[in-house]
């Protein structure tokens, strides 16, 4: 789980271009779209969509699906934990 | 005072604007769903010109409309040294030519009608057919021309519809422009025209006059409309300012109203501000879909038929209210003395533009 | 009569302002060109990655004018700054690259494809500097120094106090930007087809 986190960190830097920012400086329950957070927008949420599928293989259809799951880093680990889950039954 | 008129229009509903014209008077829409046409070979809704058969659509498009548009007016003018060809459009010929894709399409024209000035492109995503037909009137006003032809075309392509699908912009229905259904566009490939002049007598039909128009920014987001409305607001009250008209005045709002939820929320968010909820409005996306740079053209022209045919079109697939403030938005065709008209367009990059014509 | 009151240069190796050397491009560093300036501007604004090659030039040169011309910044009301940029190309580097992301990888990205257009940079403009004022973007063959003549008087003489015109050129990696400010009243270079012309091709 701990090994997720990090490469979600490292693909969310890498596919929003988030390049003035840090691995170390997400924490893991930060909020990714509130301005404290990463300040994420709503082109990102849509961007986050395609890192799912391209990184994990999880295909996400409505962006209203997205919503929950990209609360934070961990939000984001457990929603793609979980689909991977159902995927595998 | 400068006139407009000679509109023409080729879209899925015909190659005339009066073909087009009558198609909408019977509530004909060019939207199908064509199959295989989204990633991953999705079928979607839209509205495309199926016989478009040709090695260069794009160039063909504005070859075929200005050889309309010269058959409806003193066709001496398209090779006067005081004609100014502007073309309005957000992607050319991008499914053939990524990088110059005006380039030769451009090129082409000049060469094929002797257009004496180099054609100007305006390219300013989905309101670059008003803000055109605004530059040719703009042109014409400081006196550096006395003619304007503006042509506003654009295509469906894999590019446009795949980054559209990236967003989740489309819609699975054919779009429902201001309904509470609403739920995105729909895309849509036309090419339309009009003249711009200083002289009513280049023009084989009546014209119309054509006011001063503008364009504001909503300094908000690049492709998120903003949730007041401001450039929307801030355009349209420039524009009737500088023209002395006043909400009394307008007889008729041609809006954007792409379908998308934001969108058609900010305008009537817009509308609402500038105290216009009582003028009958339409979108005519439900006609042709969004046709992007065509977009501003193609619903100026057709804003010119309702006037010369005393008719108020309805916004297709309009069927419920969708937004925070009630609009008067036309739900049945209805014959109507149209006097005064504004037209407005919002799009990608903040912009927002809007123009009037009246009834001579 | 109206003035250029400044202008700015930026090829791939170095940024000139109003004529002067400012800036040139670090070759060893790991940093982009346009990163190497940004960082050179004391400002934050984590957006500036997020942007395209074309939107990142406008706004350098905006911010390095911005500098040099402090009535920018002051002298006009929000929606008296009218925009008026052109280019050959345009969004033609944002295009290759968004295609490629639905050709090659299959997953179109909606971050490349809001890009595609290239008056986004007038939007990143607007939004950055709370500008609601009028915006063009035309495509052209060459620079045309006549364009921006024409279409800068007309924007003067219907509301607009001054314009901010840009000329960006931008593909294949290669960056030819001219960016200037015109104004109603000022000294220095007269805004005419003659010394556009040579201001433009100064570098």
């Amino acid at each position: 789980m701990d090994q997720l986190k990090e490469d979600l960190k490292k693909q969310i830097i890498e596919q929003l271009n988030l390049e003035d920012i840090q691995v170390s400086e997400i924490a893991d329950d930060a909020l990714l779209f509130n301005d404290e957070g990463l300040g994420l927008d709503s082109i990102d949420a849509l961007e986050l969509i395609v890192l799912l599928e391209k990184f994990h293989g999880i295909q996400v259809t409505k962006p209203e699906e997205g919503k929950e799951a990209f609360m934070s880093i961990n939000t984001m680990a457990d929603y793609i934990t979980r689909r991977k889950a159902e995927q595998a039954v | 005072m400068i006139y407009i008129g000679a509109e023409e229009i080729i879209s899925p509903l015909g190659v005339t604007a009066d073909q087009n014209f009558r198609a909408m008077v019977n509530n004909q829409s060019g939207i199908s769903l064509v199959a295989d046409a989204g990633l991953n070979k999705t079928p979607v809704h839209l509205s495309k010109i199926t016989d478009l058969q040709f090695e260069h659509p794009f160039d063909s498009l504005l070859e075929k409309v200005l050889i309309s548009l010269s058959e409806k007016i003193d066709s001496d003018i398209i090779t006067s040294d005081r004609t100014i060809l502007l073309i309005s459009s957000t992607k050319g010929a991008i499914e053939n030519i990524i990088g110059d894709q005006f380039g030769r399409s451009v090129a082409f024209i000049k060469e094929r009608f002797s257009l004496r000035h180099q054609p100007v492109v305006i390219s300013n995503a989905c309101i670059s057919g008003v803000l055109a037909i605004n530059a040719g009137a703009n042109f014409i006003s400081a006196g550096l021309y006395d003619h304007a032809i503006v042509i506003g075309c654009d295509l469906v392509s894999d590019f446009v519809l795949y980054g559209f699908q990236s967003l989740f912009a489309i819609s699975e229905k054919p779009c429902l422009p201001f309904d509470s259904e609403r739920n995105g566009i729909t895309l849509g490939e036309a090419c339309s025209a009009v003249l711009v002049s200083n002289s009513p007598s280049v023009f084989r039909e009546a014209p119309l006059r054509l006011l001063k128009g503008t364009s504001a920014n909503d300094a908000n987001h690049i492709s998120g409309p903003s949730r007041t409305g401001e450039g929307l607001f801030r355009s349209v009250k420039k524009t009737m300012e500088i023209n002395g008209i006043s909400d009394q005045d307008i007889d008729f709002i041609s809006a954007h109203g792409t379908a998308t939820v934001y969108n058609d929320e900010m305008e009537s968010i817009a509308f609402d501000r500038l105290s216009l909820t009582h003028v009958p409005l339409n979108s005519f996306k439900g006609y042709f879909g969004h046709t992007l740079g065509a977009a501003g053209v193609i619903e100026t022209a057709v804003s010119i038929q309702m006037i010369r045919n005393d008719i108020l079109l309805k916004s297709l697939g309009f069927q419920q209210k969708g937004t925070s403030v009630t609009l008067n938005i036309i739900e049945e065709n209805k014959p109507s003395e149209l006097k005064t008209i504004l037209k407005t367009a919002s799009g990608f990059g903040g912009g927002n533009a809007s123009l009037i014509i009246q009834k001579l | 009569m109206s003035f250029i009151t400044s202008y700015c240069h930026l090829t791939n190796k170095s940024c000139f302002v109003n004529g002067q050397l400012i800036a040139a491009r670090d070759t060893d560093s790991q940093d982009s060109w346009l990163k190497q300036l940004y960082k050179e501007q004391e400002i934050v604004y984590p957006k500036f990655y997020k942007m395209d090659t074309l939107s990142q030039t406008g706004f350098i040169l905006t911010e390095l004018l911005k500098k040099a011309n402090s009535n920018i910044i002051n002298a006009y009301q929000d929606d008296e700054i009218a925009l008026l940029f052109a280019n050959r190309f345009s969004s033609v580097d944002s295009d290759v690259r968004f295609k490629r992301s639905y050709q090659e990888q299959a997953s179109p990205s909606p971050a490349l494809f809001v890009y595609t257009l290239p008056n986004i940079v007038l939007g990143e403009l607007a939004i950055y500097n709370k500008w609601y004022g009028e915006n063009m973007f035309a495509v052209l063959p060459k620079f045309a120094a006549d364009f921006y003549i024409n279409y800068v008087e007309i924007l003067l003489s219907t509301g607009s106090g001054a314009s901010l015109c840009g000329w960006l050129d931008i593909a294949d990696e290669k960056i030819d930007a001219f960016l200037f400010f015109v104004e109603k009243e000022g000294k220095g270079n007269q805004f005419n087809i003659e010394s556009l012309q040579k201001l433009a091709g100064l570098i």
